[in-house]
């Protein structure tokens, strides 16, 4: 018995370390990148220093200069705002958007709603630039190109196509207690906002931060619509593309990593945040069937 | 106003049922043309008059009110743009000498894109304000026979609390779907169109008109000429994104879920930071990681050099695996593809690993527990149990992620737009590269050449690919109901 349990526990000592030094050198791989962003965005040097991966001097100066010292290129303080604005819009859109269809294609019976949500399934099949470029031309003809109405445009307009996350978790909402909710004399709207809403706070976190993240990771939307060349106009995505331009990356590389790093940590602790939610979303519906 | 009541869903063979609708629509139709009273009849100029009869004089306004819109923009606006779609325009814009003034100015010139953007909007609009006319007769014939019934006809009040209640869905979708007719179906339509037509650098509005050439761009995308080469673009960019799309989807499918099993196995010890620790890399922006790791990778990247001096770059030259004194991973063909399929890894893999991680923690302990009773090893269960079982949840993801990485314009164009340049001539002269996809090939197509028409003909058929194997797939993977299988 004894000597079993000796086995047992070589054993487990033996995967134990397997596991954590396999974990180790996998997380190494794919933090190495990220951690030269972050240790890069501290050095003296402007451009790429491609002969150490350590910078020679540490400094804030390239923050300094990013933050407080803008030039033709690159005016972050602008590009944020720019992109902030356009995200609280689009954010505030999109969310109803999508939660109001996700509500009526999932807790109400209608007819055509099978074939509207075939509708929605067929479009979205389509590469997503080819109506971009379309998009563009009808917001140039009426004067919304470089605008930040444009992009709230471009990015909450058709938003509902994105409501079958949503779908799936308000179909798991019993039905018992939205006919509960008629029983009592309910409106069908006061059951969507007093009943369904509360309870799905997960989605509708996830569905808030989501939308508010779209503006500040897209990039090719941003690039087709916003093509006036002034950097004023452009969202943090557009203006940290161009710092890497061949003629530009020699003077700028070092401030596309501070840039980088203040666009990163927000983004990213909302991420992390929201990704709790995305899971149970995409498989929140199959799994608590 | 189209009266969508509810009606409890069957299932029916769904082309049947398609037509079946349209067919008792135009007979209701009929029915409330032949046999409604005067105000119905009088509906069809008048669309308010079935509601003014029944007192419902705001509904009744409100309809008129949309019935003069509708006929006023068709009129003033719709009725020029629809002539003149046959054509796109005849009147080219020239400088004209303008007696009056004594200056020479722009003629009255036809502009092909606006013709064909308001084109398409005046047909759509023309189309849903006769779908609404029909049925807004037989809307105002059903209020006639429930007033001749005797019984209640709503007021404006019941009208609106209506809205709110049983027809609350029509509220609730009303601005979404505006939103996508507008910003999606609108644009595709147009897109398409322009396929059909010669919108191309030579044929730039305003300065120029486009128009109508049939099916000559198709036939320009598969076949060779000694001028054009993009059947041979074609042919070749479309095989490197089907292995790329299968490529991605799988390593990262897979890589996913053994990370995930290595982070959930039962000898890890502190999960949820092994967890955050891949979860920054995808954290952060994908602009800014991708383009860092294109600087990371360049040809005088940092990597390069480490593996210069670790000797690596040497050893490769000796052995003739490059001719260069770096090794270009993101600038020659075969060493871009690999490196492009691998950065798509270290990308992916977070965000599969997160989604196998809430599927693993969900699967039916049970179902584990009688396995292992029944002496199942543990590679058994993972053949017969864990796979299945994570195929069953995450397959529709699988297919949607295969047609996501067919789009999957970032990691292309951020990581080889202005690095990687082609040495095809064939491929250079119809703008494409030989790490394009069809998708970055379009968009540089309309990026630097301004060449609408092939762009669209290859969005078209980035749809065709798309569709059918989203139909072929999801016919396997639904249709044999296995909804019960794990309950």
């Amino acid at each position: 018995m004894e000597k079993t349990n000796t086995i047992k526990n070589t054993r487990t000592i033996r995967n134990t370390v397997i596991v954590h030094v396999v974990l180790t050198i996998l997380a190494v791989i794919w933090l190495v990148p990220v951690f030269w962003l972050l240790v890069t965005s501290f050095s003296d040097y402007d451009g790429m220093d491609t002969s150490r991966f350590f910078p020679k001097v540490w400094t804030l100066k390239q923050f300094n200069k990013v933050l407080f010292h803008s030039d033709n290129v690159v005016q972050f303080p602008r590009w944020f705002m720019n992109t902030l604005i356009i995200a609280i819009f689009t954010m505030i859109i999109s969310t109803m958007f999508v939660l109001m269809t996700a509500y009526a294609m999932s807790c109400m019976r209608f007819k055509g709603r099978k074939a509207l949500m075939n509708i929605g399934v067929m479009l979205q099949l389509f590469p997503g630039f080819l109506s971009m470029i379309a998009i563009y031309f009808i917001l140039k003809s009426i004067n919304l190109t470089n605008s930040h109405l444009g992009m709230i445009l471009v990015y909450s307009g058709s938003s509902a196509l994105g409501y079958l996350i949503a779908k799936g978790f308000f179909d798991t909402i019993p039905d018992s207690l939205r006919e509960a909710a008629y029983l009592e004399g309910a409106s069908e709207a006061r059951t969507f906002f007093r009943i369904v809403l509360p309870l799905s706070k997960p989605i509708v976190v996830y569905t808030v931060i989501s939308s508010f993240l779209a503006p500040w990771t897209d990039f090719i939307f941003a690039k087709i619509i916003l093509n006036s060349g002034l950097s004023k106009d452009w969202t943090v995505a557009i203006g940290l593309y161009n710092m890497l331009d061949k003629s530009l990356l020699p003077t700028y590389f070092t401030r596309f990593c501070a840039g980088g790093i203040l666009v990163g940590i927000p983004i990213g602790i909302l991420f992390i945040i929201m990704q709790k939610f995305y899971v149970e979303g995409i498989t929140g519906g199959a799994v608590k069937g | 106003m189209a009266d969508m009541t509810m009606v409890p869903e069957k299932k029916e063979n769904k082309a049947a049922a398609f037509f079946g609708a349209i067919g008792n629509f135009f007979r209701s139709f009929g029915l409330a043309v032949a046999d409604g009273d005067w105000a119905v009849k009088l509906s069809l100029v008048l669309c308010g008059a079935g509601y003014f009869r029944r007192k419902q004089i705001v509904r009744g306004i409100l309809v008129m009110l949309l019935e003069i819109g509708a006929i006023a923009y068709t009129v003033f606006i719709g009725a020029g743009y629809i002539a003149k779609l046959p054509t796109l325009g005849t009147v080219q814009q020239e400088m004209v000498y303008n007696p009056d003034t004594m200056q020479n100015e722009m003629n009255n010139y036809d502009n092909s894109l606006l013709i064909l953007l308001f084109g398409a909007i005046s047909i759509v609009t023309v189309i849903v304000s006769i779908i609404l006319w029909m049925a807004n007769e037989i809307t105002v014939y059903h209020i006639q026979k429930d007033a001749e019934a005797g019984k209640h006809v709503n007021t404006f009040r019941n009208d609106l609390h209506d809205l709110i209640n049983k027809k609350f869905h029509i509220t609730l979708l009303f601005f979404p779907i505006l939103g996508i007719i507008i910003f999606n179906i609108f644009p595709l339509i147009v897109m398409v169109a322009v396929g059909f037509t010669n919108y191309d650098r030579k044929h730039m509005p305003p300065a120029y008109l486009f128009n109508w050439v049939g099916l000559a761009n198709f036939k320009a995308l598969f076949g060779d000429s000694l001028t054009m080469s993009f059947g041979y673009s074609f042919r070749k960019i479309l095989i490197w994104t089907l292995i790329w799309a299968v490529l991605a989807t799988f390593t990262t499918y897979f890589g996913g879920i053994l990370l995930s099993l290595l982070i959930n196995s039962k000898y890890t010890h502190f999960k949820k930071m092994w967890r955050t620790l891949f979860v920054i890399t995808i954290a952060i922006p994908q602009f800014v990681t991708l383009l860092m790791m294109r600087s990371f990778y360049g040809d005088t990247g940092i990597v390069n050099t480490f593996l210069e001096k670790i000797g690596l770059v040497g050893f490769l030259k000796n052995i003739g695996l490059i001719s260069t004194n770096y090794i270009p991973f993101l600038t020659s063909p075969g060493w871009a593809k690999v490196t492009i399929v691998f950065i798509n890894i270290w990308v992916g893999v977070p965000y599969l690993m997160l989604i196998t991680t809430g599927v693993l923690m969900n699967i039916p302990q049970d179902l584990v527990e009688s396995a292992e009773i029944d002496g199942a090893n543990k590679r058994q269960i993972f053949r017969h149990i864990t796979m299945p079982y994570m195929l069953f949840i995450t397959g529709p993801y699988l297919v949607t992620q295969f047609t996501a990485n067919v789009n999957n314009f970032n990691v292309i164009y951020l990581l080889t737009n202005n690095v990687y340049t082609t040495t095809d001539q064939k491929l250079a002269a119809s703008s494409g590269q030989e790490v394009d996809l069809l998708v970055t090939w379009l968009f540089r197509l309309t990026s630097d050449k301004y060449n609408y028409k092939m762009a669209s003909v290859i969005g078209i058929m980035v749809f065709l690919i798309c569709a059918v194997f989203t139909l072929i797939a999801f016919n396997f993977l639904i249709k044999d109901d296995r909804e019960e299988m794990f309950r």
